[in-house]
């Protein structure tokens, strides 16, 4: 069998990719779609870097044959931004100094996405429960933890 | 080689006729999360895949007293729910939010260990699997499913379909010790399930994972708890001949020697939360 088409949307778009068998969601969205924010760190699920959103639910997509999204929402950071704004998230990474080499960054963000949009309060032990999947090598998790702190004040109106 | 097939059955029917029809050599993909990382470091190269994620295996519903587990229920749907919470916790002790999305029960009874802590929780709860062939569909006691490390009793076209737990009559603990406290391989994984009457213990299931070729059931170790006072004593003594029943093995998490000793101090303190609990 050779390749074949899938049709998904992407960040509210529709898109059809042709793709070879078995390859993951995190190459198509990368080598084929150019969508680069979703980062290619471990290739194991082991390190959150290309963590996406599948209808609302983070998933590695570095784990995901594309086959299995047909027909599914899939949100990557690049979603995330309208019109060139900053999303309040990215906001409160930046302005925490959640952020240093940054290769974990957009996975920590999807990840605060569907955790804010599921919890729009959460508690800090709930932030950190949602983070444990995805890794950060430089920070030391605090200001990450501060930042969704935040995140949720400012989409909360506070 | 790679792949050229991947399908997508939408029943289990459906997944079976085609496992029939292209014959061994098959992968069958459940959450993914054990066998692409495989895939991606090129270790696995198969050429045909069929994934069971549309098959229709994603349930969860009561039949005949049991709970009546779809083998493609996710880690996340059994993490949620609250009816068995020796299930729930076990659930929830694996891997990250993105992996319990991903993975599933049935296919966390093929994760070699250390991996695979959900099995040790549904050999305490005495679970049955239903595995289904192109003959049909058997059903086998979880105990028996497991035959080797990386190797199980079934069967040549059959896939994993039901995972059919008794509600648990008894007390129940689970204690899953790693080296963090979350997404974590584990040092030692251990499942009670204790029936008491009055003082005495009625019946006894202790399982274990990560000391062992796959997660097994510590039977000298329910045997010497069954009939007798549960009590300090009781639980030295089962811990002791738990650990010699393990067989523990070195890897990046831990040494053979740390576990074996881990062995008996985990099946203590998990025991202990059961006196505890009143």
């Amino acid at each position: 069998m050779a390749s074949r088409v899938v049709s998904f949307i992407l960040n509210g778009k529709p898109v059809e990719v042709i793709v070879k068998p078995l390859t993951t969601l995190q190459r198509i969205l990368r080598e084929q779609l150019g969508y680069t924010a979703t980062k290619s760190g471990c290739r194991q699920g082991g390190c959150g870097s290309c963590t996406v959103l599948v209808n609302g639910q983070p998933m590695m997509s570095c784990l995901l044959p594309v086959e299995e999204i047909e027909g599914q929402a899939v949100t990557t950071l690049e979603g995330l931004t309208e019109n060139g704004q900053l999303h309040p998230i990215q906001e409160a990474f930046f302005e925490k100094f959640a952020i240093q080499c940054g290769y974990c960054t957009p996975g920590m963000i999807m990840v605060s996405k569907a955790l804010l949009d599921q919890n729009p309060m959460p508690t800090r032990n709930e932030i950190i429960q949602a983070l444990t999947g995805n890794y950060c090598r430089c920070t030391g998790y605090e200001p990450i933890i501060l930042a969704i702190a935040d995140a949720s004040r400012r989409l909360n109106g506070n | 080689m790679t792949a050229q097939y991947y399908f997508q059955p939408t029943t289990s029917g459906e997944a079976v006729d085609l496992l029939d029809k292209h014959g061994p050599g098959v992968l069958v993909l459940a959450g993914g999360t054990i066998a692409m990382p495989l895939i991606n470091e090129g270790i696995s190269m198969p050429e045909k895949v069929l994934s069971l994620r549309k098959a229709g295996l994603n349930t969860f519903q009561h039949k005949n007293g049991n709970l009546a587990i779809g083998s493609m229920t996710s880690l996340t749907q059994i993490g949620k729910q609250t009816e068995i919470p020796m299930l729930q916790e076990a659930a929830q002790a694996i891997g990250g939010w993105a992996i319990r999305n991903m993975g599933t029960v049935g296919g966390n009874l093929f994760a070699p260990p250390p991996a695979g802590d959900l099995a040790v929780a549904l050999l305490a709860l005495d679970a049955e699997l239903i595995l289904a062939g192109k003959g049909g569909k058997r059903r086998i006691a979880i105990e028996d499913f497991y035959t080797g490390f990386l190797t199980t009793d079934l069967r040549e076209g059959e896939i994993l379909e039901q995972i059919l737990l008794p509600l648990p009559k008894g007390k129940t603990a689970y204690t899953k010790f790693g080296r963090r406290h979350a997404n974590t391989p584990a040092v030692v994984t251990v499942a009670a399930n204790i029936l008491l009457d009055g003082g005495t213990v009625k019946d006894a299931r202790l399982a274990l994972n990560a000391v062992g070729p796959h997660p097994f059931r510590a039977k000298k170790a329910e045997t010497a708890l069954i009939g007798s006072t549960f009590n300090t004593a009781a639980i030295a003594n089962a811990s002791i001949l738990a650990m010699g029943e393990a067989q523990p093995f070195t890897d990046a998490v831990a040494s053979e020697w740390y576990r074996r000793k881990m062995v008996a101090v985990i099946v203590r303190r998990t025991l202990e939360k059961i006196t505890g609990g009143g």
